[in-house]
């Protein structure tokens, strides 16, 4: 459960960029959350705030009641992260990458392992455990990221822009994964700026532009509130402008 | 938290504490740094390239430098043995030439172009005779004889020493005969009898060379961890890894601390190696006999890693906070030249000053280093009150060199692009 509340952050000084100005939402267990919205909306920095990464300057943040600037360390040990660069070590096996950040969660031993190898199973991944990441396609550095992103078992999912740069079976893939952690009863919160993307795989969309929250709701309510014909449009109308939303 | 079936597998100690902990209150993990060091060294390991290069580089750095070296000595000497002096106006003064023959000089005629052939560098030294030699000497004036070289050559200095004394000898003896003639004692005309005690040790007699061993030592400990300390700064940033890492619960000064002893570990690694090419050279390898009974035997292997342990500790610091300064590899192998260029330039200036070392210069890193590694080459004894002085400003520039890194890690700004 994440619940966003006025959360505020610009970077700079004099001319400073206000990337998030007052944003409000909850996402809820048992739900997938789209962040939707143009390049330069805020989404990375809203869901850094949320990871711990950035910390907001007015607002406040919370992963299941605890609150990201000063529960910290407990936010983290609840959150699994996959951000837009994958950012596996290249040198390393697949296996070892996960394992890495397994180790960082306190996770040891015969555990660890068996825990990698049940995340490979289900993500198909058990044929590329011991290939190294350089070897690996942008599709199977995906899969290893999520694996990563869920060793220690995290309730939230963080996803800035996970269908990046991947063929339409990954993402297929990637969608149906998805699908099953929502039904462990897992919160995910996933950014995009591809309308298709959210609209297929997303409960409920958060619509950003500007660093603002411009509509919540599920897709055939934003369709509605909008009094447009299918989604494209009630976005379009609800942002302003088309620019910078992939068709 | 889910339960269920994930519940099964072991947490760290306290990893579920329910009360949120501010981060900088609790301490570091020690598992959590010990398992950045694993994946650091590991992943270094897997650098097949990089690892090779910086590994084989160390060992033959002084097998290669020392036959060098010991080759050019033993040339010197075989220079200065068997003289080879071409003269101009061999007839002029036939005694001077037979003198030379005396002295197992290969006396040739020399020829027309002997000034370049000196520029050029095939010829050492030649001995020029005046043409009124005999007329001057006959008139009582002194006689004219000129020595050309190149003295800026450093090949022909002994073959002009050589030529140069066997020239005041010559002088000399034939002095003594006209004073002895005139009933004369030599005294009269050379009341000074200089001798010369030469105080060096066996060891210190290979100056050049211990130089270089000394050297070598400290590029050793700038070189070793260099790869290594900016791939795990600027190149974990510019591969974009950094953002996950730091959204674990893997907080700053472990992250620091992790990479900094797997640093650490490889560069003590290459220095050792270093040293222990030059010792096994030394040691075993078939280097020709120049009379350089230079001593760097197991004793000394041990004091130069004692010596040099503050910089493999200091150095891996400070090139990871160069790391951590540059946004990619490229910009950060830039900015580590600077440090590197110091630190070869130190020693050298030491070398040229030849002053009597001032007291604070324990407390200069580099500096203090190469001093040290210079008594212990002497075959002196290290002082354990300057070995432990030569570790003050190491051990506060690690500190603020990791607390340095530590922070930028913990800024914002680092997962931008600024």
């Amino acid at each position: 459960m994440i619940e966003v509340d006025a959360l505020r952050k610009s970077y700079g000084g004099r001319q400073a960029v206000h990337a998030v100005r007052g944003v409000t939402f909850a996402a809820p267990d048992g739900e997938i959350t789209g962040l939707l919205g143009p390049n330069g909306a805020g989404k990375t920095t809203l869901l850094r705030m949320i990871a711990t990464l950035v910390a907001p300057d007015a607002g406040s943040a919370r992963v299941d009641g605890i609150d990201v600037t000063t529960g910290r360390q407990q936010v983290r040990r609840r959150i699994g992260v996959l951000s837009d660069a994958r950012g596996l070590y290249p040198r390393l096996t697949a296996r070892e990458n996960v394992r890495y950040f397994g180790r960082l969660h306190g996770l040891r031993g015969d555990a660890l392992d068996a825990r990698i190898d049940r995340l490979f199973a289900t993500l198909g991944a058990t044929p590329i455990a011991e290939r190294r990441a350089a070897a690996l396609s942008q599709g199977e550095r995906m899969k290893v990221a999520i694996a990563r992103a869920l060793v220690h078992d995290p309730q939230t999912l963080l996803l800035d822009e996970p269908t990046n740069g991947l063929d339409i079976l990954s993402v297929r893939t990637l969608r149906e994964h998805l699908h099953t952690l929502r039904g462990e009863g897992k919160c995910l919160l996933f950014s995009s700026h591809v309308l298709q993307e959210v609209a297929a795989l997303c409960d409920r969309i958060v619509v950003l532009a500007q660093g603002r929250v411009v509509a919540v709701g599920t897709q055939p309510e934003l369709v509605a509130r909008a009094g447009a014909g299918n989604l494209e449009d009630a976005l379009i109308a609800l942002i302003g402008s088309p620019e910078g939303l992939a068709a | 938290m889910k339960a269920g079936s994930e519940t099964t597998f072991r947490h760290r100690a306290g990893a579920h504490r329910t009360r949120a902990g501010n981060s900088s209150l609790t301490l570091p993990s020690a598992s959590r740094t010990f398992a950045i060091l694993r994946k650091e060294l590991l992943e270094t390991l897997r650098d097949r390239r990089t690892g090779v290069v910086t590994l084989v580089s160390a060992i033959l750095a002084g097998p290669i430098l020392l036959l060098l070296i010991f080759n050019l000595i033993a040339s010197q000497a075989e220079r200065a043995r068997d003289l080879a002096l071409p003269i101009v106006g061999a007839e002029y003064a036939p005694a001077i030439v037979a003198f030379f023959e005396r002295a197992q000089v290969r006396v040739s005629a020399a020829p027309a172009d002997y000034e370049a052939g000196i520029r050029r560098g095939d010829l050492d030294v030649v001995l020029v005779i005046d043409e009124r030699f005999a007329a001057d000497i006959a008139q009582g004036k002194p006689g004219l004889v000129r020595l050309v070289f190149d003295r800026s050559r450093d090949r022909a200095r002994p073959a002009i020493d050589q030529a140069e004394a066997l020239l005041r000898a010559y002088n000399r003896t034939w002095g003594e005969q006209r004073l002895a003639l005139r009933g004369v004692t030599s005294t009269v005309a050379y009341p000074l009898r200089v001798e010369s005690a030469d105080l060096a040790t066996p060891q210190q007699s290979g100056a050049l060379v211990l130089f270089l061993v000394a050297y070598y030592g400290l590029f050793a400990s700038v070189m070793g961890g260099m790869a290594v300390a900016l791939d795990t700064t600027a190149g974990e940033r510019e591969r974009q890894s950094l953002e996950p890492l730091l959204a674990t619960p893997a907080r700053p000064v472990e992250i620091v601390v992790g990479k900094w002893l797997a640093v650490c570990a490889f560069d003590a690694l290459v220095v050792a190696l270093t040293l222990a090419g030059f010792y096994l050279t030394l040691a075993y390898a078939p280097l020709p006999a120049v009379g350089v009974p230079f001593l760097f035997g197991g004793r000394e292997f041990g004091r130069f890693l004692l010596v040099l342990l503050p910089l493999m500790l200091l150095l891996p610091a400070i090139l990871l906070y160069v790391g951590s300064r540059a946004r990619a590899y490229k910009e950060a192998q830039a900015n580590v030249s600077v440090l590197l260029f110091v630190v070869s330039l130190i020693p050298v200036v030491q070398l040229f000053l030849q002053r009597r070392e001032p007291g604070w210069l324990m407390f200069v890193p580099v500096s203090a280093q190469y001093s040290l590694l210079n008594t212990a080459l002497r075959g002196e004894a290290l002082a354990l009150s300057q070995w432990l002085l030569s570790w003050t400003t190491p051990a506060l520039l690690v500190v603020i060199a990791l607390v340095a890194v530590a922070r930028r890690l913990g800024r914002e700004s680092i997962l931008s692009g600024r």
